[in-house]
């Protein structure tokens, strides 16, 4: 209950360091999301609607990393980006960015896996009714998106999730740096350690709050009439 | 009004339509018969461009219509559905929607319709945009005696008005013998008997077609 108090507290009192962890926090889910998603769907797209040479392999390669652990996928970029490493110049590690990319090489497989797996299942007879119709391939695509918003959204909604309660690859290649690099998981692991867990629990909950608040706001641009039952 | 030479579809090894040659021209209507898995869907998805044959090709006039086999409802109302393959002819929507007895349910949500209902809401989004090849896999499948015969009479409209060719899938003896001039019976993916409908049924070339015909009929 103290925990509850204290999350109260702590956001109304418009904490300082509370709103910049925040921000970062919502910026880094934001760009991991965006360019996931960008990437994701359209692959995903391809790999769910069309037959080629070497699918299957790419499927399997695909649902492994979706499993990826976000530590490896961390220690990786870690390595691509450290002061040695092929892309060390461009003294990328330790900063929002990275953060990014790292999480991209996280949510870009689950993106890519689950808009296919959704397209796989119930899509063709969808996209074969629209084409039959003789509508112009812009309609078919721009129909057959309007017809799976629902579907998508959840694909976007499971993205931005992960991004916002990753921490074991945003710690490696971010160091949770103090009004850097700090996010919200990575601050409660740190009061954890610390020994302030009222206090990392109170931010657990601001998270909790804003992952909430992140998918009532999605759903509602998405919503639509409820079924006569 | 199509074309096709050689034709063969192969999955995992296993041979599911081959054909010599067949064509069709203008104006044709030609009803497709077999049993499950005998290919009629493969055929049509061919003809319609939604799959590739693994030897041969097809040529067809444009722009075609083609019916899946198992019918979709779009998200929104029925007459949402049928206005969208219109052009903004809502007026010839409705006429289709009152040809096929829908016009009660035009503002029920399409997806609520019972089966039956949901094959001619299909078959209304369809038929309000002209044509030069008209393909129906079963398109009266889920539909009573009745709902069957609407959508025949429908048809028989449309093609009258357009001019096209028309191949359809069916089950039905009587949905082949009224709506088409021509039967072709597949069997294992060949064609097994082609010729005018009554010919075949009262008198089957092979000891296959006269089995398959007799159980055909109940
Ligand atoms: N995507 C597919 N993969 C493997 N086999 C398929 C596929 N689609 C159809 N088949 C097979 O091809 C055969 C012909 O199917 P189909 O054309 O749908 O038959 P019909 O419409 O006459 O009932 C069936 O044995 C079916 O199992
Ligand atoms: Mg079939």
């Amino acid at each position: 209950m103290d925990s509850f108090r204290q999350a109260f507290d702590l956001l109304f009192s418009l904490d300082k360091e509370l709103l910049q962890i925040l921000g970062v926090t919502l910026r880094m889910s934001f760009f991991s999301t965006t360019i996931s998603c960008l990437l994701g769907l359209p692959l995903g797209a391809l790999l769910g609607t069309r037959q080629f040479r070497g699918k299957a392999f790419l499927k399997k390669m695909i649902h492994t990393l979706m499993g990826l652990p976000p530590v490896v996928a961390g220690l990786i970029v870690y390595a691509l980006f450290t002061h040695y490493g092929p892309f060390g110049s461009l003294n990328l590690l330790f900063t929002v960015r990275v953060m990014v990319i790292a999480q991209c090489l996280l949510i870009l497989p689950v993106v890519t896996g689950l808009t296919a797996s959704f397209l796989e299942k119930g899509a063709v007879p969808m996209i074969e009714t629209a084409k039959g119709m003789g509508l112009s391939r812009r309609r078919v695509l721009f129909l057959c998106l309007s017809e799976s918003r629902a579907s998508l959204l959840s694909v976007v909604l499971n993205a931005f999730g992960r991004s916002i309660a990753e921490v074991g690859a945003v710690s490696i290649v971010g160091g949770n740096i103090q009004w850097k690099t700090r996010v919200m998981t990575t601050a409660i692991m740190l009061e954890t350690n610390k020994g302030n867990f009222s206090f990392a629990l109170a931010l657990g909950i601001i998270l909790l709050l804003v992952a909430f608040v992140v998918n009532v706001a999605a759903s509602w641009i998405v919503r639509e009439e409820a079924y006569d039952v | 009004m199509f074309e096709c030479n050689r034709l063969k579809k192969v999955y995992r090894e296993r041979v599911v339509l081959e054909i010599e040659s067949l064509s069709l021209s203008q104006g044709e209507t030609l009803a497709l018969a077999g049993a499950n898995g005998s290919g009629k869907t493969t055929l049509l998805r061919i003809l319609a461009g939604n799959l590739k044959p693994t030897e041969g090709e097809v040529r067809t006039a444009s722009p075609i219509l083609y019916l899946p086999q198992r019918s979709y409802a779009f998200r929104g109302t029925v007459l949402d559905n049928v206005l969208l393959g219109a052009n903004d002819q809502k007026e010839e929507a409705l006429r289709l929607l009152v040809e096929t007895e829908l016009l009660p349910l035009k503002d029920k949500k399409a997806s609520s319709l019972s089966g039956g209902e949901l094959q001619r809401l299909a078959f209304c989004r369809l038929l309000v945009r002209p044509c030069k090849l008209l393909l129906l896999d079963e398109p009266t499948s889920a539909c009573d005696a009745a709902g069957a015969r609407l959508l025949l009479a429908a048809l028989e409209r449309y093609r009258e008005k357009h001019g096209c060719t028309v191949v359809l899938s069916t089950h039905t003896p009587v949905v082949a013998t009224q709506a088409a001039k021509r039967l072709i019976i597949l069997h294992n993916g060949r064609i097994e008997a082609d010729g005018d409908p009554q010919t075949i049924l009262q008198s089957p070339s092979s000891d296959w077609a006269k089995e398959f015909i007799a159980g055909w009929r109940i």
